[in-house]
């Protein structure tokens, strides 16, 4: 035993191991916590999210450049589709307007303050990105000063790309929704139909680029196309944020259960803006 | 005095650069999100670190750098502290511990450094983030599809870099004997 504790690498080794494993263990479990990040972890962040600001600047300007130049580029054929759905717009537009103004008279009759489909936006851009492979996390340039909260989604565009997962206090954190974090929320979704299904957005299959929604019930009347939206359960997501359109449904070996895989809308590769969904509704 | 404070300073500014590119440059080049199956982890500053430790004689020094970048690598990126922080102080002491063996200091001996060194600290990552639930990918796929596609840029990248990163090393670590 003596000759143990006189071999000082041994024992360097061992408490290598133990803060490895401790810091680490501390650190998972503590995520989700209102508290996290400590003080000093936010002050800097933050001030390494202000100097990352610094080198995003330029880079997020090129993308947006070459975005424009991408959609130049498509301009003619994308001139041709789109004139063929403008009328169709005008009216949905007219139809949306009455429909909102009529969901706003009935909510004020029946004195309704704030339902799941109500919630206040907050643009963002992102800062960086995490180099790690395992933790797919976005830095954005707004914090708890502007009224972030953990867990709140985030869209980019025309889709959900994630949700909150660190605030600080002018910079926070986003987990895009293309996470294979066992230990991670997900999303509760339903496809649009003429009675809704429920399911849960479960894992992101990184060989076909699908994401994948579990806990279906039955598959009957799926059909490929079909729009996913947020289902608001579960109370931390507001109603009807879109995901993506079905893409096929696949049964596991035993028959058991359905996974039905989307394409999702968001293009995450051309944003360097997001927009973060605030609830009006308080989930918990 | 004066000089090697200022040395240490241009240092550290050296290696902030770089640690800042690392997310830079997997947002504005490798953010396949939704395309592509390959995943590629950009290791600058682990580049930038690793040519500094086989040039600087100051064992304490290194041991430092490695806990602050790897603890602001923690902080800033993942989020999860320990991971960074305990690998990279651990491989810079290990690069330390064995650079005496190697007498010339070239290319060659410099590149396979940094080979072994990605491959090591890649694979612990992975093996941590496994351990604690942060990922599902098996291990056949992380050697297909994360560790060969980072060893390939990375390795490009320091064929690419060399020269560059090799005169502002010597640079920061060069200073003349009596103003020592």
């Amino acid at each position: 035993m003596q000759k143990f504790f006189s071999n000082k690498k041994f024992i360097i080794f061992m408490i290598i191991i133990i803060v490895t494993f401790g810091l680490l263990a501390v650190s998972v479990n503590v995520r989700d916590n209102d508290e996290t990040p400590s003080f000093v972890q936010q002050i800097g962040n933050d001030t390494y999210s202000l100097v990352g600001g610094v080198f995003a600047y330029p880079v997020n300007a090129a993308k947006n450049v070459n975005s424009q130049f991408a959609s130049f580029y498509n301009t003619y054929t994308e001139n041709q589709r789109l004139k063929s759905r403008i009328d169709e717009l005008d009216k949905n537009k007219a139809d949306l307007k009455t429909v909102q103004d009529e969901n706003s008279k009935l909510k004020k009759e029946l004195k309704l303050d704030a339902t799941l489909t109500d919630y206040d936006i907050q643009t963002a851009s992102v800062v960086t990105r995490s180099p790690n492979n395992w933790q797919n996390y976005l830095t954005i340039n707004r914090g708890s000063t502007s009224g972030l909260k953990k867990n709140m989604p985030v869209m980019s565009g025309n889709g959900l790309i994630g949700r909150i997962v660190e605030v600080n206090k002018i910079s926070s954190k986003v987990e895009l929704i293309s996470t294979n974090n066992e230990v991670s929320d997900k999303f509760a979704v339903e496809i649009q139909g003429t009675d809704a299904i429920d399911g849960v957005i479960s894992k992101y299959d990184s060989s076909t680029g699908k994401l994948v929604m579990e806990n279906v019930q039955s598959t009957d009347g799926i059909k490929k196309g079909q729009r996913v939206v947020t289902s608001g359960l579960g109370g931390r997501t507001p109603k009807g944020l879109y995901v993506g359109k079905v893409y096929g449904i696949k049964k596991d070996n035993y028959g058991m259960t359905n996974s039905v895989y989307i394409t999702p809308s968001a293009d995450l590769r051309d944003f360097t803006v997001v927009t973060v969904i605030k609830s009006k509704v308080s989930g918990d | 005095m004066e000089i090697r404070r200022r040395k240490i300073s241009f240092q550290v500014i050296f290696l902030f650069i770089t640690f800042f590119l690392d997310g830079i440059i997997k947002w504005s080049f490798f953010d396949n999100i939704n395309k592509g199956t390959f995943f590629v982890v950009p290791q600058l500053m682990l580049m930038a670190l690793t040519m500094l430790c086989l040039r600087m004689d100051d064992t304490r020094l290194i041991i430092i750098y490695g806990v602050i970048f790897g603890l602001s690598y923690d902080f800033y990126y993942s989020g999860l502290i320990g991971i960074y922080t305990v690998l990279i102080p651990v491989i810079l002491y290990g690069i330390d511990h064995y650079k005496y063996l190697f007498a010339s200091s070239d290319f060659i001996y410099e590149i396979s450094v940094y080979f072994i060194v990605l491959v090591v600290l890649q694979t612990f990552v992975y093996l941590l983030e496994r351990l604690f639930q942060q990922t599902t990918t098996d291990f056949l796929d992380y050697v297909t599809f994360t560790l060969g596609p980072t060893l390939l840029f990375n390795i490009v990248m320091f064929f690419i870099l060399y020269v560059i990163m090799a005169r502002i090393c010597d640079w920061l670590v060069k200073y003349r004997r009596e103003s020592r």
